[in-house]
């Protein structure tokens, strides 16, 4: 998987890029318009994380020229701009999502996920944890033949927790991935915590869940 | 009071005093008019019926000595009298007066000279009077008749004093309205100018629309600088949030200062809150959000009560709702009247207590969709009800635990969609926030 990162902040660029590769992604960085037009007319990527807020560039002309040139990118809006119609018009030029700053990097894979499996395919459908299996598509969650009733909320927990597995995720990274910027500047008061005691619970009524690691005083894990 | 109407009075009793006075000065400058008029008559008769006596004799007339004449016109408005007078008496002067006179049982007044004369060695006096009956009642009715013409005039001139007045200040009322009655978005500010030929008002318009301009600018500035601390903050906050992370997951770290990252990251996050809700209230103020869609908002309370059930189970808390139907309440923005919904609900479970209740009710009446949030919590104290939608002062509270900001959004969100929005609390038994829609019925 190709993926340019245009950013004209460089310790921001590099972050993005260090993460990325570590998830096996290939990265490309531009820190300016031109050399981002340039690189994304000579190269094939599957992946344009863009910042709108370029020195050089108006990043939506940017998008709209790229996108003409690449109908097989998937682009991503990075902004820290704030206006309203900013997204809106972002997707309306043909990005595929669209990212506040700040966010987080887990985040940020987990819709590069999620553009995959809705664009190419390209991820596995099913997921097995455990002695569960996880439809991604028609969002289920089966033990052999018993489907296992949950939540939109508890679906989404347990997807991002096994798109990340082995991995900590903190209380207010799974905070953020469920309830989006609604919730207010308190992470102290446990909701997700709620959230995985239900899941817990409807899930051991089935099986064995010892691969919910619950990580004291920081978050939780799924080992695989 | 409004300034055609004060034009209109001015005019009406300018017009009033000017007549008031005309009428109790005309009857006045009338009366001595048609006196110097008679007078000059009766002055030029006695010259010459003195005449007639020098040239012919008193006895043409007085038929014998010591004896008076009088003599009336048939209807008595007119007379002539000579009667001698005693050698004794001082002879007066010319004397012109009224006079009351009984003709023929009428008491009739009379403007009477009175001339001495010697005749004969024998003092006479002539008498010629006029009767005034006659003038004082064509006085009477021209007098009565320029009233009323006065009047009529008055009236008609106060109609077409407003009338004008009214055209005049035309342009006025079109720039208050285009101009100064704007929704508060500079940004959408119609620089057009009023067209008017009154030097005054297109002076007045030009004013404003450079006032405008200069609102405009600023608030574009202002825009633009919002727009760019956003981007100059959140950006290094990007960087520092994605660097922790990145630490963590390299397991680059110790796990002892795992936690301290992760400490930290917590507190990066609630920078970057604030940040964005300050954002948020600013870009709601500065009119950057649309108000669009019409909103169902039983149906919004049941998507925020859904979206928050875990919480509320968290904290045993049981929400009882008692919705009214309601036609949709708009042209309003869905996101942020959700945010609004939410920010109260969520408060709401957030200080109550474990086991608690929150009361939704809405009730729809006289075109008005009353939304109570209450809740069987900890409370405000009443020192602070004051404060606690204003943002500024919630951060000077140093009661240690800040709502945060939520309710100012929720403040600004209802003041966008003008929604009026009320508190009251009671310590250690709960609050309760009350939301006033406007709701327009389809027809």
């Amino acid at each position: 998987m190709n993926v340019l990162i245009v950013e004209d902040e460089k310790s921001l660029s590099h972050e993005v890029e260090i993460y990325l590769t570590k998830q096996g992604y290939n990265c490309d960085v531009a820190f300016n318009g031109k050399s981002a037009s340039e690189k994304i007319f000579v190269n094939a990527y599957d992946f344009v994380l863009l910042d709108i807020g370029l020195p050089d560039y108006n990043g939506f002309d940017l998008l709209k020229e790229a996108r003409e040139g690449n109908r097989d990118s998937a682009f991503i809006i990075l902004t820290a701009r704030s206006e309203t119609d900013d997204k809106i018009k972002g997707l309306d030029l043909g990005a595929d999502d669209y990212l506040a700053k700040p966010f987080s990097l887990m985040e940020l894979h987990s819709r590069m996920q999620a553009i995959l499996r809705r664009k190419h395919g390209l991820t596995t459908n099913a997921i097995r944890i455990g002695e569960f299996l996880m439809d991604i598509n028609n969002r289920t969650v089966h033990y052999g033949e018993q489907l296992v009733n949950l939540t939109r909320k508890e679906f989404d927990l347990l997807h991002y927790l096994a798109l990340h597995k082995n991995r900590v995720l903190t209380r207010m990274q799974l905070t953020e991935h469920i309830w989006g910027d609604v919730m207010e500047e308190d992470y102290d008061s446990n909701y997700i915590d709620v959230h995985i005691k239900n899941l817990r619970k409807k899930l051991s009524a089935f099986g064995g869940t010892d691969w919910l690691e619950t990580v004291r005083g920081i978050g939780y894990r799924l080992n695989q | 009071m409004k300034l055609q109407v004060k034009l209109a009075i001015y005019n009406a009793l300018s017009k009033g005093i000017i007549i008031a006075a005309f009428g109790v000065l005309m009857p006045l400058i009338v009366k001595q008019v048609v006196y110097d008029h008679i007078d000059k008559r009766l002055i030029a008769r006695t010259d010459r019926v003195l005449m007639i006596i020098s040239k012919g004799g008193i006895n043409e007339i007085i038929m014998e000595q010591d004896c008076s004449f009088e003599s009336y016109n048939i209807l008595k408005e007119e007379f002539i009298s000579i009667e001698p007078l005693s050698n004794g008496t001082p002879a007066p002067e010319t004397i012109i007066g009224n006079e009351q006179r009984d003709v023929g049982g009428e008491r009739l007044t009379h403007r009477v000279i009175k001339q001495s004369f010697v005749y004969d060695n024998q003092l006479y006096q002539l008498n010629i009077g006029e009767g005034l009956s006659t003038i004082y009642q064509l006085n009477k009715i021209i007098m009565q008749f320029s009233l009323t013409l006065m009047i009529i005039f008055i009236i008609v001139s106060v109609f077409i004093d407003i009338g004008f007045a009214r055209l005049m200040l035309k342009p006025f009322n079109k720039i208050v309205k285009q101009k100064l009655q704007l929704s508060g978005n500079p940004a959408s500010y119609n620089f057009d100018s009023v067209k008017t030929s009154t030097w005054e008002f297109s002076y007045l318009d030009k004013s404003i629309n450079e006032l405008m301009k200069k609102t405009k600018d600023a608030f574009l500035i202002e825009k633009e600088f919002i727009a760019n601390v956003a981007h100059e903050l959140l950006t290094p906050i990007s960087i520092l949030q994605n660097r922790m992370e990145n630490m963590i997951i390299g397991n680059e770290v110790p796990v002892e200062f795992e936690n301290k990252i992760i400490e930290s990251q917590k507190t990066l996050s609630r920078l970057s809150k604030i940040i964005r809700a300050l954002l948020l209230i600013s870009k709601i103020e500065n009119d950057q959000y649309l108000k669009q869609e019409d909103v169902n908002l039983p149906a919004l309370v049941d998507e925020v009560i859904s979206e928050l059930e875990e919480v509320m189970e968290e904290k045993d808390v049981h929400a009882v709702l008692n919705l009214e139907k309601v036609p949709p309440f708009g042209p309003g923005n869905k996101s942020l009247l959700f945010t609004m919904i939410f920010n109260l609900v969520n408060n709401a479970i957030r200080y109550n207590n474990i086991g608690g209740h929150i009361f939704i009710r809405g009730t729809y009446a006289n075109n008005q969709y009353i939304l109570e949030v209450e809740d069987t919590g900890i409370g405000i104290e009443t020192n602070q009800l004051d404060n606690i939608f204003d943002r500024f002062k919630r951060f000077g509270s140093n009661d240690g635990q800040g709502y945060g900001l939520g309710l100012p959004i929720v403040k600004t969100i209802a003041d966008f969609h003008r929604v009026a929005i009320f508190v009251s609390s009671k310590r250690m038994k709960g609050t309760t926030f009350t939301l006033k829609f406007q709701i327009t019925p389809v027809a």
